[in-house]
């Protein structure tokens, strides 16, 4: 599922570099606790999220450490 | 994303793979429509438009199970050769070390400083490229690609295969980038990511770029 990220994470992620061209590799905090890790966000604003996480809501954004 | 058959998968797995541990398909669907895509493990197909991005974030076999199977979807599917397969990603045309003989991914490399009158391109699928500033300045850590390397990119869709792209959709909108002389750079070659092949050009902008050097967009065809 594609979802679009609120603005305060948008404004979050436009402020740190990109991993690749038009597109930043991060890891997410879901409200419920879990965490996704690696996953490519796009323009700071789309990424694609298997449908159990999408629904649950996102409750910290940062940029994925190799 | 469809799971392959035992039949399909027994076909497949006699067949060599285009890559380490998958294969480039072309399949006619059941509506008669001719589709590419990448089968993973000879038992899940990925069509070309798809995301793959849930790759990383469900299991495999947790795919396999929430996919449909491929039996009334397909009529038949083959393995595309090595040479049809790479036409897939046609915008491998230059060698990837042409560029300063750099080899590794551009963070990895040393910084240097852009000569007077150096030209960059960047492609996105975005119109509105947040990393590019209402000033025409692009922001810190905003990756672009040479002129030149750019010169092999005709299309949205070969932009994506030669900047292995995560997002499948073609990355069209094509911005010019010239910074002033002396603004620090690293270059470096696009390693294969994403079921993409990389091989292009990168150039970080590590502390971006000053206002009024980004213009654009111009639009390229999508495929």
């Amino acid at each position: 599922m594609r979802i679009k990220l609120d603005k305060k994470w948008i404004a979050r992620l436009v402020r740190l570099p990109e991993s690749g061209m038009g597109y930043q590799r991060v890891d997410l905090r879901l409200k419920d606790g879990r965490e996704v890790k690696d996953v490519a966000v796009f323009n700071a604003e789309e990424l694609d999220l298997a449908d159990e996480f999408a629904r649950i809501g996102i409750k910290d954004v940062r940029l994925h450490s190799n | 994303m469809l799971r392959m058959e035992p039949m399909r998968t027994r076909a497949l797995l006699e067949q060599p793979e285009s890559g380490m541990g998958y294969q480039i398909v072309e399949v006619v669907t059941a509506d008669f429509k001719t589709k590419r895509g990448v089968v993973y493990n000879a038992e899940l197909l990925l069509f070309e438009e798809e995301p793959r991005t849930m790759l990383k974030t469900a299991s495999f076999a947790s795919l396999l199970a929430e996919s449909k199977s491929s039996q009334d979807e397909i009529r038949s599917l083959r393995v595309l050769p090595r040479t049809t397969a790479s036409q897939l990603v046609e915008a491998v045309r230059e060698p990837a070390a042409s560029y300063g003989r750099k080899t590794g991914p551009a963070k990895d490399t040393l910084p240097e400083q852009t000569k007077e009158g150096e030209v960059f391109k960047r492609f996105s699928f975005f119109a509105d490229d947040r990393r590019i500033l209402p000033d025409g300045s692009l922001r810190l850590g905003t990756y672009g690609t040479t002129e030149k390397d750019a010169q092999n990119v005709r299309t949205g869709k070969e932009a994506v295969a030669r900047y292995a792209l995560p997002d499948p959709r073609p990355a069209s909108n094509r911005f010019t980038i010239e910074p002033h002389k002396d603004t620090v750079v690293q270059c470096g070659v696009v390693e294969p990511a994403f079921d993409q092949p990389g091989g292009g050009i990168e150039v970080l902008f590590a502390n971006g770029t000053q206002p009024k050097t980004v213009t654009g967009r111009d639009k390229i065809r999508d495929e």
